[in-house]
């Protein structure tokens, strides 16, 4: 036991709380990211339940006898589509298709960006130079463009925007892990582990690993909203799901301009659960930001 | 000075060689042969072999990379499938639509984001203040085409003050030498058709300067707090100065720099929200066009209108760094 150890005890000092608890003291008096949590929630619990929360079958339209393009009413309360397809069991499934691409394009971007980044910043030199020009390569097609040109390439569908919308989270996430490293590398307690002769995948695995990695966690919730919003801009484009009866948010909008004078609420319905579900993540990610800044660390 | 500019000119020769790579790389990547994607359904073997004879496509890949440098270092994109035209031509007649829009948005955001912003930083901590994290974070939220057609449905379906699609009203007689129509009309004193031209851009510019709008005001209320709490700003606080005087050459002056490179940054979202807006709003410039093109499998437009917006995209960026460095000495010096 070092001397250090020894007086601790006899002083009773308490051991300091980590990162990630005070980190989650502070997110829960956040009335912002309990707004957040509580909006993801709703979605998340809606796209688990759809079958059983949805009071129709979103595909099931006019064929079976029910008007077209019906107000909202007692029945139907966000009111009937074009094809007489009931829209609030269509939102309710489209909550699936937007959290299901979202996350799994904000997966497929992170994976892929967090080992090149990983590996250019931790190994430097050549490979860190030849990676990241790679990076700005991708970063210097603006985003929608990106995601537009690997649609184009791959054909549409639900797949293909989710591997397109990845794409182009890798190199946000390559550079920010990359930056996050290159700090943490001249870090003291990164020195002092070298000195000692900690092996190098250890210093990266449980000394710079840990430390580099919440902004990356911040950055991937709002990456998670930027997802649903171009996922929902390549499915307006038509480039989304080919079948238009999928209930997908931003496929829901496509046509719906052309009903505008007539039926607004066709529009207006799945745009705001876009909305809320975008603002969700935001409010999240804005809140983990707050409460994982080490400058704001010890503070209420 | 020289020597920052001349560095940041040299970093763009890998980025572009990289991106020409890239969007050559991409149309080879396509299912089947460019042949194929050239001829659609008239493919026939005889016309592929003709085609890829045409266009050198049975010549080794480095020659036929080499070829494509040459004729874009030439500005020769190739002939659209579709209209058969040069996409340069095309090009030169959609760019400037999409331009105007772009500054239009830009515009909006700059003039109502800074007040914003700084209006925000001053009632820190009040409903104002509040009001104005709200409305910021509302405005990242919104998808530009839904915020485009919620503005098209209530200003001008609704209300009817506004048109809801075009540039300029058909019924119009107008000369287009700029291809900037608002300019045009100024150049040509056609008032009718200036004020026209002025109506059809502000729904799409509002939506297309949402979230630019929001960034700006968010960026501008963070550094005029930074600012505010500095020696200098009490200083000259401390020697009298007019409350107002403080603020527009203490504060906001300083507050500034950070506020300009974000309003560079936010070029790519403007042309990527481009896209979306000229869409909803039948806006005939780079976006309506692209989105046309992917649907027709119009691979040599939308080749060369990528990799033009790419470049476009990075020269801003470059144009960026370097008055950044102007207005800031210590970005120079390291």
């Amino acid at each position: 036991m070092s001397v250090a150890e020894v007086e601790s005890r006899a002083l009773e000092l308490e051991a300091p709380s980590g990162l990630w608890p005070e980190a989650w003291r502070r997110l829960r008096r956040n009335p912002g990211a309990i707004v957040g949590f509580a909006l993801v929630l709703a979605f998340a619990l809606a796209a688990a339940f759809a079958p059983l929360i949805a009071p129709f079958d979103p595909l099931e339209g006019a064929l079976e006898g029910r008007r077209i393009s019906a107000s909202p009413s007692w029945d139907h309360p966000f009111g009937l589509d074009q094809q007489g397809r009931d829209q609030l069991s269509r939102v309710i499934f489209g909550a699936r298709y937007s959290l299901l691409i979202g996350v799994v394009s904000v997966t497929v971007g992170l994976s892929f960006g967090l080992v090149l980044g990983g590996i250019a910043g931790y190994l430097g030199g050549i490979v860190d130079s030849i990676v990241m020009r790679l990076m700005d390569v991708m970063l210097s097609i603006p985003g929608l463009l990106l995601a537009i040109g690997v649609v184009a390439a791959l054909g549409p569908g639900l797949k293909e925007i989710m591997i397109a919308v990845g794409i182009t989270n890798v190199p946000i996430f390559a550079r920010l892990l990359r930056g996050s490293i290159l700090a943490q590398k001249e870090n003291d307690f990164v020195l002092a582990a070298r000195a000692v002769g900690v092996p190098r995948r250890t210093i990266l695995a449980s000394h710079i690993l840990p430390n580099a990695i919440s902004p990356v966690i911040v950055q991937g919730t709002l990456a998670l909203a930027t997802a649903i919003i171009d996922v929902a801009g390549l499915g307006f484009l038509g480039l989304g799901p080919q079948d238009p009866a999928t209930p997908e948010w931003g496929t829901m909008l496509t046509d719906t301009t052309r009903f505008l004078q007539t039926a607004p609420y066709l529009a207006i319905i799945p745009g705001c659960a876009i909305v809320l579900s975008v603002l969700g993540f935001n409010l999240i990610g804005d809140g983990l930001r707050e409460a994982l800044d080490p400058k704001l660390r010890g503070r209420a | 000075m020289l020597r920052f500019v001349v560095r940041r000119l040299l970093l763009l020769v890998p980025i572009l060689l990289g991106l020409s790579l890239l969007v050559f790389g991409w149309i080879r990547w396509l299912p089947g042969s460019p042949a194929i994607a050239l001829l659609g359904e008239r493919a026939t073997p005889e016309t592929v072999a003709q085609i890829e004879r045409q266009y050198g496509l049975d010549r080794p890949i480095h020659v036929q990379y080499w070829r494509y440098l040459n004729n874009v270092a030439r500005a020769d994109f190739g002939d659209s499938i579709v209209t058969r035209r040069s996409v340069v031509t095309e090009l030169r007649e959609k760019f400037p639509a999409t331009i105007e829009l772009a500054l239009a948005a830009m515009f909006v955001s700059v003039l109502l984001g800074i007040p914003l912003g700084f209006i925000a930083a001053k009632r820190y901590g009040g409903p104002l203040d509040h009001a104005s994290l709200v409305a910021s974070l509302l405005g990242i939220s919104i998808p530009v085409f839904f915020l485009a057609i919620v503005l098209k449905y209530v200003f001008a379906v609704k209300l009817g003050w506004l048109p809801t699609v075009g540039r300029l009203s058909p019924l119009i007689p107008a000369e287009h030498p700029t291809k900037f129509y608002v300019l045009d009309a100024i150049v040509t004193g056609n008032g009718r058709a200036f004020l026209n031209s002025l109506k059809h851009l502000v729904l799409p510019a509002i939506a297309l300067g949402s979230i630019p709008l929001a960034v700006i005001a968010r960026i501008t209320r963070a550094a005029v707090l930074d600012v505010m709490n500095e020696d200098y700003v009490r200083t000259a606080r401390a020697k009298g100065i007019h409350p107002l005087l403080v603020d527009s050459r203490h504060v906001l002056r300083n507050a500034l720099l950070p506020i300009s490179t974000i309003i560079g940054l936010q070029t790519g979202l403007l042309l990527s929200g481009a896209v979306l807006t000229e869409t909803v709003f039948a806006w005939p410039g780079l976006g309506t066009w692209l989105v046309g093109a992917i649907e027709n499998r119009d691979y040599p437009v939308l080749q060369g209108g990528i990799l033009f917006v790419a470049v476009v995209f990075v020269l801003v960026n470059l144009l960026v760094d370097i008055s950044y460095a102007f207005i800031n000495p210590r970005i120079r010096v390291s």
